[in-house]
């Protein structure tokens, strides 16, 4: 596993990323979070607090399909509350992680487990996306089995991707 | 000249603190766990803390969100205990010292007497304001004050990592 990362690095190491990357970290906003020290950590911050937010709202729509959480209102209900959660969040995420990308252009572009990431974030909008479709066509109170195990696999796509943002800063580099 | 071995030492020396030290996956591993904990705690108590002051759901009763999130938020602090104490045990007698993580410990003791506080006193009457449109005074102090403590909280968790070996 850790060979294959590395193999993933190597390659990273000879596409137009790396010139990609050392142009980013001489522009004057790469410059201005480089040099001074509580940048990186208030922008992290603030990664982890929109995080928080999105997370949650997740966890509170997955729960309820899963039929852990929330009954009193019905599924529609449910996401229509907290999608937009979601959204609002998923732009801070975005806003945030840019600003990472700009501070630490190697550290992020040329790391397997940021790519590795980014496909599951993809992944993970594409399945929000069916879901959202396969759960607006419920009338049932209550969620059916297949529905249950895609909620399910949600929140453990949502777990991986925490997990991959964790360990960019352990990659095999 | 003989030096009392500290309750610190003995944490770090632990086979199990030796063991989070050294090993090359455990610390990064139990971290990734205390991440997922912790957005846990944030997002549900978010939820909870909006609705007290009157940002979000206004039109759900108190004590249904209420119950909705109670549970994921013990979860997810219980995890976040957990793991947060792991990684203490790897490393006791750096964190004693990093005045950041003295900080968030006396944060969350703070964020813990304001949730005593709100669930002891000022939730004895909750069915007056469970649905109310005009929210009190104090409830809203209380998702303030727990919002705002939990954001520091992060922060300093966060710094930690960045500071630690930095005092001696």
């Amino acid at each position: 596993m850790m060979d294959l990362l590395y193999e993933f690095t190597e390659w990273l190491r000879t596409t137009q990323l790396v010139e990609l990357s050392l142009w980013i970290g001489e522009t004057w906003l790469s410059l201005i979070i480089v040099t001074n020290f509580w940048t990186i950590p208030t922008v992290q911050t603030i990664h982890i607090l929109f995080l928080g937010l999105a997370f949650g709202a997740v966890l509170m729509m997955n729960l309820r399909v899963m039929g852990v959480v929330g009954g009193h209102h019905s599924l529609t209900e449910t996401s229509k509350r907290y999608m937009p959660w979601v959204r609002w969040a998923f732009l801070g995420l975005l806003v945030s992680g840019l600003l990472l990308i700009i501070g630490e252009p190697v550290r992020e572009l040329i790391n397997p487990i940021f790519w590795i990431k980014m496909g599951l974030i993809i992944v993970a909008i594409v399945a929000a996306v069916l879901f959202q479709r396969a759960v607006a066509g419920q009338t049932a109170s209550s969620a059916s089995g297949g529905l249950k195990l895609g909620a399910f696999a949600i929140i453990v796509l949502w777990l991986a991707i925490m997990a991959g943002g964790r360990w960019i800063a352990y990659a095999p580099v | 000249m003989t030096q009392a071995t500290t309750i610190w030492t003995k944490l770090d020396t632990s086979a199990f603190g030796d063991f989070i030290a050294t090993s090359g996956w455990a610390f990064p591993t139990i971290e990734t766990v205390h991440v997922f904990a912790l957005v846990t705690v944030i997002g549900a108590i978010a939820i909870m803390d909006m609705r007290l002051l009157g940002w979000r759901a206004a039109d759900v009763p108190v004590t249904t969100v209420a119950r909705d999130t109670l549970r994921v938020t013990w979860v997810g602090f219980i995890i976040a205990a957990i793991t947060g104490t792991m990684m203490f045990i790897g490393k006791a007698n750096v964190y004693v010292i990093n005045p950041y993580f003295l900080a968030k410990m006396a944060m969350l003791a703070l964020v813990g007497l304001n949730m005593l506080y709100f669930h002891f006193v000022t939730w004895k009457n909750v069915d007056q304001w469970d649905t109310a449109a005009a929210i009190p005074t104090n409830v809203k102090v209380a998702g303030l004050v727990s919002l705002i403590f939990w954001v520091v909280i992060v922060f300093l968790g966060r710094v930690i990592g960045f500071t630690l070996g930095m005092f001696f």
